[in-house]
């Protein structure tokens, strides 16, 4: 899928760039809204992910500009100016998300599957875990034909969050500001990811092994799946 | 009590002191000036008398006489004292088996080698009878033109006062400091005022742009850090992915990554905190209050779960609240239970109450924790402030702060109270216009 990235800042662009390349992207980079301009008259472009505080352009604008051309394309609004109309009038103009710096790339991965789910209605939305089957839709996980009770909602967003970077070493800060996101308090190192990995494990162990879960010594966590 | 109030009671107090003192003097002063009086009539009708006899000799008037009702009295006659004699006394006479008091004026003359003593007399009742009427004439007098000052003053004071009140009314009293709103000049001619109304109001501007300049500090300087934040976020988890990096680097990598973490953690709360102050939030939200607290307590279970502690959530159903920010109101209940977590014991217990008492509506939340020391008390909503009791928590001393701006938000009043080792209750009052 192509990518157009419009963000000033050279070093975050170039960040991005690695890694939406590392997950199969295919990447072009805009520094400034006149080059954006001019890139999104003539290409065509599956996402566009748009710095709002562009020296050059009024984000807005930009973003209007775009829906032309690309009327079809996934819209993500990055800003490092997180005011709340900002966010409101951006997504009431068409963007498909808006990710407040500063974000967690795997945080930025995650939305646009999930922009990738709900555009092209993907039906493969049950993976299979060892013994389990995990329905990202419905939000369940099922062991035979029943669905397991008693998964909570954080809970089943780890696991989803596991499996949508399945292979990877997801670290405890990153699982904390997925499932924490929302929330602004000031502990900064009591994340309870390791008290939510043991419930989910209990619950699941009841019914068979839970070894595609796997704990990186020292590191985070782990979804291991055999494509 | 009022300066207008102290300038009344000063004004006619004193002037009760003036008129009582006065009503006091004046039998005394009356009598003075009718003595005078009498004493002078007396005087006059020596010399007239004098007159007649040395007109027409003195042999035809030396007898003794009074008025029918022996108001004056009249004595001339031959006498043996030689001394000279021109006194006025005030003495009794016996007249026609009365005894009447008499002013007298005692004259005594020669005339043919003989001396004559001059009496006349007027009677001490008939001076006094003038007396009463003179002495009320002068009280109604004197009382009226009391009372005209004593308005008279009461009208210029409050005239004069106006601007003062003013002042106090619209500068000082329900000013909330830093929202003072435009300056509107009070109109005055006393000096003073004008000078009192300048200096309040430049205070006022100086205390307005210290306050704004720091929030543009925070605003500004958290919103320059997101973006190096960003950066480095990104590098790291960069890095963290990449297959050459062996998990000794990685582990240093996720001690960068928890550093972060912590940055980013205090400046997204400085900045949320800077975007409540500048009113950058709507109040449009309506909710369960019980929804919202289930909600977090769903939220929040593995934290209570980890220190064994019971929650315990009373509260009606149908209890709403209006014109709140959602998110905001989340967080503040979400930091005020994390706290009641926090400071607990192993195996606690969080009490949340909603109580309704006269018309006032108030959610209370009660901990078994460590409590707050008194002396800790008034600074656990100050920014960055650490209790010493709390150096070992892993926290920066934001989340206090964050419930007190989000209160004041929507002017709900946040009351702490507090035992060491026994627990605190937070309690929140919430404002007429909130509910639902």
């Amino acid at each position: 899928m192509n990518v157009l990235i419009i963000e000033d800042e050279k070093a975050l662009a170039r960040e991005l760039e690695i890694f939406l390349t590392n997950y199969n992207y295919i990447c072009d980079i805009c520094f400034d809204g006149t080059s954006a301009s001019e890139k999104v008259a003539v290409n065509l472009y599956d996402f566009i992910l748009i710095d709002l505080g562009l020296p050059d352009y009024d984000g807005l604008d930009l973003l209007k500009e775009a829906k032309k051309n690309n009327p079809d394309s996934a819209y993500i609004i990055l800003t490092a100016r997180a005011e709340i109309n900002d966010r409101i009038t951006g997504l009431d103009m068409g963007a498909d998300d808006y990710l407040a710096k500063p974000f967690s790339l795997l945080e930025l991965q995650s939305r646009m599957q999930a922009i990738t789910r709900r555009k092209y209605g993907l039906k493969n939305n049950v993976i299979q875990l060892g013994d389990f089957l995990v329905n990202l839709t419905e939000r369940t996980i099922s062991f035979g034909s029943e669905p397991i009770p008693g998964i909570t909602k954080k809970e089943f967003d780890l696991v989803a969050y596991l499996i949508l970077h399945k292979n990877r070493t997801v670290t405890r800060n990153q699982l904390s500001e997925h499932i924490w996101g929302s929330v602004v308090n000031d502990d900064y190192d009591s994340n309870y990811i390791d008290a939510h990995i043991k419930n989910i494990r209990k619950k699941l162990n009841a019914y068979a092994t839970t070894d595609w879960l796997e704990t990186v010594r020292g590191l985070g966590y782990k979804v291991k799946i055999n494509a | 009590m009022k300066l207008k109030t102290k300038l009344t009671l000063f004004n006619t107090i004193s002037k009760l002191v003036i008129v009582t003192l006065f009503v006091l003097l004046l039998p005394v002063l009356i009598r003075n000036i009718n003595q005078n009086f009498t004493d002078n009539k007396l005087q006059k009708q020596k010399t007239k008398l004098l007159k007649i006899i040395r007109t027409y000799g003195v042999k035809d008037y030396a007898y003794a006489a009074y008025s029918p009702l022996k108001e004056e009295y009249y004595n001339l006659e031959e006498d043996t004292i030689t001394d000279h004699l021109n006194t006025i006394k005030t003495e009794p006479r016996r007249i026609e088996g009365d005894t009447i008091q008499y002013r007298i004026l005692s004259y005594n003359f020669l005339v043919a080698k003989k001396n004559y003593l001059l009496e006349i007399g007027i009677s001490q009742d008939t001076v006094n009878e003038r007396s009463a009427p003179l002495q009320s004439v002068a009280f109604v007098i004197l009382v009226g033109m009391i009372i005209l000052t004593i308005a008279a003053d009461q009208l210029y004071s409050d005239y004069v006062l106006r601007p003062l009140g003013r002042i106090i009314k619209t500068k000082l009293i329900g000013q909330k400091f830093p929202n003072f709103g435009s300056y509107k000049q009070v109109e005055t001619s006393t000096e003073d005022f004008q000078y009192l109304d300048i200096s309040i109001h430049k205070m006022i501007r100086t205390i307005e742009s210290t306050f704004q300049k720091e929030r543009e500090f925070i605003s500004n300087a958290s919103h320059e850090l997101m973006t190096p934040i960003s950066i480095l976020q990104s590098k790291i988890e960069n890095m963290f992915e990449s297959e050459e990096i062996s998990d000794e680097v990685k582990l240093r990598l996720l001690e960068l990554q928890k550093i972060l973490y912590r940055l980013k953690s205090i400046t997204k709360t400085l900045l949320l905190i800077s975007q409540i102050e500048n009113d950058q939030f709507l109040r449009e939200d309506s909710i369960t209050l019980c929804a919202l607290l289930h909600e977090i307590n769903e939220e929040i279970s593995i934290r209570l779960q980890d220190k064994n502690i019971t929650l315990n959530i009373s509260i009606a159903e149908d209890w709403t609240l209006v014109k709140i920010n959602k998110f905001l109101l989340y967080n503040l209940f979400f930091n005020l239970i994390n706290n009641a977590i926090k400071y607990n014991k192993e195996g606690g217990e969080i009490n949340i109450e909603a109580l309704r008492e006269n018309n006032t509506y108030s959610v209370k939340i009660t901990d078994t924790g460590i409590g707050i020391s008194p002396e800790d008390l008034p600074y656990i909503f100050n920014r960055f402030k650490k209790l010493r009791q709390s150096l070992q928590q892993e926290s920066f001393g934001l989340g206090l702060p964050i419930v007190h701006s989000i209160a004041d938000f929507h002017h709900i009043k946040i009351d702490v109270k507090s035992e060491k080792g026994v627990g605190s209750v937070f309690k929140l009052v919430f404002p007429k216009e909130l509910i639902g």
